[in-house]
């Protein structure tokens, strides 16, 4: 247990120098990058006078070290910082308004591709060289190489537009009214007992989770599967056969135990890049999350949100990762750290 | 086997009661939503910027805030005309330099504060202290602004100007209340807005704005209770919330195919709308060989301009003249009259033999535009206009994008030989489409492609003529004046679109641009 702790105390150490790193390659990259800021925030109608003014204003005009250093100190004080654009709101308000939209979708996309990856792949492993088996690892790397758009066009065009069955668009209907506590709807709607809230936020989320989920499932089905028959094929599985144990619980309490560390692991993975990769998803279905959000700060070259916003991001990843390594420690009592 | 039986009766009588339970409570809630009739949902792909008078400076933004406010005139539907709006009467006096504004008694900010001429000098101070983006349109104009007793205001400008009511209109002149506003800030999230038939109920950035009617409007009732405006991120998905019925408007901006698509069904209406936005090229005569006015008619003489407006368009713009609209006063075709409707290919290779070129001894240009700022369209309008310039044979057309920050710079700071550009004016008047691009001191922001003594003496006799008759006389002459010289090509003029349900009425698209939504009903 106290090696688990210095661990965890090491890898949180060391999450120090990555931000400061990847701090400062966005800080100077976003600086090379031609375009700017002042120009695309103003637009082309402003003044001369004008744009030097707001230059001056945003510190754009000191020398790039003093910026740097600047900005750098503002960092270590806990603070992001202010938006360049738009009545300059806090960077920390603006990531607070968006982030729990990405964390829900990200949330219910996880589940939904876990859940149909663990299902198939157990069940693929079960049948291994018959037809079941070949059509689900065909539907895996079918899934996997699905452009998300499409998909989510071709869920919205049919069960939005033609069957009218789900919304194809944003993240709840505009008569509905969800009070925010967490900012996400399905949290909020249960804690304030709004179950209209609930069903409406429910099924504006199905279709972007459903899209993001099957095509992240992929990966899981093929995992799961060539993990599962691998352990299948252990002495262990077969004393528990030979000891008479229905082969349902050999599967589920036995053989998924062993088999879950690989998928763990890409778990950890995936959840991370679901934060990231959600950019797609989230203007297929104008969800209101960071994805479009970073897309468009990045386009205004809106220095601070951004910088703001990878600082944050690197945060939650290194988080993730330790989490789930913790994680290991528990399932697998070999894992020594 | 008796134990195992009752409990698997009491978790499903348990199931059955919570179900029951959560179902009449669902149905219970569900039915405190407001009528269907009384709530109207607009879907758009613009955003609020700042909800902020003295910062926003966008159209959606405005559009929002001439809802939820209102000026000391306002546009008559379907015409240009400013009818009183905050201002009861108004007098202009010291040949338009002065300006008298009689304001309504009685009338209220949603925060109990009255209009006073105390409240309208705070507003109008407030912007040239925050110099946000839209402080120009006092800055550039006011010199002061005086109390004379508590509902007149008298606003003092630095010179005389011929279409300062137009000026006034504009959302960064709304008055608000100095209650609900901080003095020198820019407050983007504010909700109080000002005096307007409508208030922001409730606004959550780019998900949802609800705006109720204001029942302590003085002016017209809006027909519709609740106007809900719903933002969505691209066009394809504002056009499948209109077709999966979660909206009943579709407004800015759906994809030309989408407009003529949605025209077919016979599930919704398009209404259409002769808008004021218009497009253009700009050929910088400070770089070779656009110096040479030669070239310059021939890239004129040569468009094709149906090839953009109907190509690419699918005709939902028209081919434009001239920099002033049609449809607004002062307008005339300029450009058709010096070079026909073109393409005029004879004349371009006329105009372009004189310059010294040949079939073999080619133009060469570069053309640059942007791709993703005036929509998905825009490389399919620069290779248009590529097809048509080269369809003379003496033109080679070198194509170059940059991403819009990136073209802003590059436009202001090196200067690019030929640029595709887009406006949509501040104030309805033709000096807003015509001084800031010919102007020597007022085109920098176009990386002063054009510069003439003469351009600049007619535009300054424009904005202080005192009458009409006479304005309207300078800007001919200096339309006929850009066509000849043809610094700047204007190609084609914007129509507005909005698709609805059937059963929505009252949309009223005109050159103001802005939705009315307390005009809209359902039937």
């Amino acid at each position: 247990m106290v090696s688990l702790r210095v661990y965890i105390l090491t890898r949180v150490l060391l999450t120090i120098p990555m931000v400061f790193i990847l701090l400062s390659l966005v800080f100077f990259v976003m600086r090379i990058l031609p375009g700017d800021p002042v120009i695309a925030i103003v637009g082309m109608k402003a003044s001369p006078e004008h744009i030097e003014r707001l230059r001056h204003e945003l510190g754009l005009d000191k020398p790039l070290w003093r910026q740097y250093i600047d900005y750098i100190a503002m960092i270590m004080r806990g603070d992001l910082g202010r938006s360049m654009i738009w009545g300059k709101r806090p960077v920390s308000t603006e990531i607070w308004d968006r982030f729990p939209a990405t964390l829900e979708l990200t949330i219910c996309a996880f589940t939904v591709s876990v859940l149909i990856g663990l299902v198939t792949g157990v069940f693929a492993s079960t049948k291994p060289g018959t037809k079941a088996d070949v059509g689900l690892r065909l539907f895996s790397i079918v899934a996997y190489s699905l452009f998300i758009p499409l998909l989510g066009m071709l869920l919205q065009f049919t069960l939005g537009v033609k069957l009218k069955l789900l919304p194809v668009a944003g993240r709840k209907s505009p008569l509905v009214q969800i009070d925010r506590i967490t900012g996400l709807y399905l949290l909020d709607s249960l804690l304030t007992l709004n179950l209209v809230g609930f069903v409406d936020a429910l099924r504006y989320l199905l279709l972007p989770s459903i899209t993001l989920g099957v095509v992240l499932s992929g990966v899981y089905t093929r995992l799961v599967r060539s993990s599962m028959l691998e352990v299948l094929r252990e002495d262990f599985i077969r004393a528990l056969r030979a000891r008479g144990i229905p082969e349902g619980q050999i599967l589920l309490r036995h053989a998924l135990k062993n088999a879950f560390i690989p998928v763990l692991t890409m778990m950890g993975l995936q959840f991370s890049l679901l934060l990231a990769g959600a950019i797609l998803t989230e203007t297929t279905f104008s969800w209101p999350g960071m994805g479009t959000f970073l897309l468009e700060r990045i386009e205004y070259r809106d220095y601070t949100t951004v910088q703001g916003t990878i600082v944050f991001y690197a945060l939650l990843v290194a988080m993730v990762s330790l989490i789930v390594d913790i994680i290991y420690a528990y399932i697998d009592p070999r894992i020594r750290y | 086997m008796r134990r195992g039986i009752s409990k698997v009766v009491a978790v499903v009588a348990a199931l059955v009661i919570i179900v029951a339970i959560v179902g009449i409570a669902y149905v219970y809630q569900a039915r405190k939503a407001p009528a269907e009739k009384e709530v109207i949902v607009i879907g758009t792909t613009d955003r609020v910027t700042d909800l902020d008078p003295a910062s926003a400076y966008d159209f959606f933004t405005w559009e929002v805030l001439s809802n939820i406010a209102e000026g000391f005139f306002k546009y008559e539907p379907m015409t240009l005309e400013l009818k009183p709006a905050l201002a009861e009467s108004y007098e202009v006096q010291e040949g338009g330099k002065v300006w008298v504004l009689k304001l309504r008694k009685g009338l209220k900010f949603r925060d109990g504060t009255e209009l006073t001429a105390e409240v309208v000098k705070w507003s109008i101070e407030r912007v040239a202290r925050i110099e946000g983006d839209p402080a120009w349109f006092v800055l550039d104009f006011v010199d002061k602004v005086e109390v004379v007793d508590k509902y007149t205001v008298k606003i003092v400008l630095q010179q005389p100007v011929a279409f300062f009511k137009a000026v006034l209109a504009v959302p960064t002149y709304f008055p608000i209340s100095p209650k609900s506003y901080p003095a020198d800030e820019i407050s983007p999230d504010n909700t109080a807005g000002g005096i307007g038939p409508y208030y922001i109920e409730r606004f959550v950035r780019d998900v949802e704005l609800v705006l109720k009617a204001n029942p302590n409007y003085y002016g017209e009732k809006p027909r519709t209770k609740t106007i809900i405006i719903k933002f969505y991120k691209d066009a394809t998905a504002l056009r499948l919330a209109l077709e999966g019925g979660e909206i009943d408007v579709a407004w800015r901006t759906l994809n030309p195919s989408d407009i003529k698509d949605l025209a077919k069904n016979p599930d919704f209406t398009v209404v259409e709308g002769q808008g004021a936005y218009i497009r253009y090229i700009v050929l910088n005569g400070n770089i070779e060989p656009f110096n040479n006015k030669l070239v310059r008619q021939a890239l004129a003489a040569a468009l094709d301009r149906k090839k953009i407006t109907e190509g690419v368009f699918l005709g939902t713009v028209s081919p434009l003249y001239s920099l002033v609209p049609a449809g607004m006063w002062s307008h005339i075709d300029a450009f058709k009259e010096k070079y026909g409707e073109g393409p005029n290919y004879e004349l371009a290779k006329k105009l372009l033999a004189q310059a010294g070129y040949s079939e073999t001894n080619k133009l060469k240009v570069e053309l640059w535009y942007t791709p993703a700022h005036y929509g998905t369209t825009e490389a399919d309008v620069a290779a248009a206009i590529k097809e048509s310039w080269e369809k003379t044979g003496m033109i080679e057309v070198e194509i170059k994008s940059a991403e819009w920050s990136t073209y802003l710079e590059l436009t202001r700071k090196k200067g690019l030989p030929i640029t595709l550009y887009g406006w949509y004016p501040d104030y309805i008047d033709p000096d807003n489409f015509l001084y800031p691009f010919l102007h020597t001191d007022s085109n920098r922001w176009l990386g002063k492609p054009y510069s003439d003594p003469e351009m600049d003496k007619l535009l300054e006799e424009a904005q202080v003529a005192p009458d009409k008759a006479t304005r309207t006389r300078l800007y001919e002459q200096v339309q006929r004046k850009l066509a000849e010289d043809a610094p700047i090509i204007p190609f084609l003029q914007g129509k507005l679109y909005v698709v609805c349900k059937k059963n929505v009425k009252g949309i009223v698209i005109d050159p103001y641009m802005l939705l009315r939504y307390w005009l809209i009903y359902k039937e």
